[in-house]
């Protein structure tokens, strides 16, 4: 996540450059008279590297998917768990029925 | 005697497709989601900068934007390794969910950043 982090930022970065260059030069074609058809052929590089920064940090970042079938590997452990619940919970009301048959209710 | 088995066995088959609910991990579905979220709402905020940027106006903006999400998509599915049933319930979750969100979130800084940082630095 640290890694991922870092590239974020260092995308973010890129992308506040790649406004302050285009901004500077929308300010330069105002002088010269001229119409805005889109930024320099650099900062469009820019704005591609920081997009793929920033799409890098967005998968990474946020965290790793975890499987939603109980029987996984990963969720073995609480899929056991659960089993070995619902058995004590099954032999215990069976232990209950048993005693309350032999009492004669 | 073969036919008692028979009937026990297609009693079972039976018994076992009523009582058959897939069953999920609510937990782990609600984490996914949450990553499914954030990763859009990022994705929105740095495709409206870029939108911005651009220069786009108008209908171009938002097929921009239709543009992004679906990159997005196609990263979030390899995320799950091509695998969607294994971490989600439906194909919708991974493809639809915080579209419409992301969309408020993309008109925001397509339209506003960029004319503050304008106005800031000619008065400066």
């Amino acid at each position: 996540m640290g890694l991922g982090f870092m590239i974020g930022v260092f995308g973010v970065l890129i992308l506040s450059h790649a406004a302050y260059s285009t901004i500077q030069y929308r300010g330069l074609l105002k002088i010269m008279e001229e119409e805005f058809s889109g930024p320099p052929m650099n900062v469009v590089l820019e704005l591609l590297l920081g997009f793929f920064f920033c799409i890098w940090a967005a998968l990474t970042v946020p965290g790793n998917f975890l499987s939603i079938h109980p029987e996984s590997e990963e969720n073995r452990l609480d899929y056991l768990k659960l089993m070995l619940f619902f058995i004590h919970t099954s032999l215990a009301e069976r232990r209950h029925t048993l005693e309350k048959d032999s009492v004669g209710y | 005697m073969a036919g008692h088995s028979d009937s026990s066995s297609s009693e079972k088959k039976s018994g076992e497709a009523m009582t058959d609910v897939p069953t999920f991990s609510a937990e782990n579905l609600q984490n996914n989601m949450k990553v499914i979220y954030y990763s859009r709402t990022f994705m929105s905020i740095t495709g409206g900068v870029i939108a911005g940027i651009f220069g786009f106006t108008g209908f171009v903006g938002f097929i921009f934007y239709f543009l992004v999400m679906t990159i997005t998509s196609i990263g979030l599915i390899a995320k799950a390794k091509f695998s969607v049933h294994s971490y989600f319930d439906s194909w919708n979750r991974i493809i639809l969910d915080g579209l419409m969100g992301g969309l408020m979130s993309f008109v925001l800084f397509w339209t506003y950043p960029f004319f503050k940082l304008r106005t800031f630095i000619s008065v400066t």
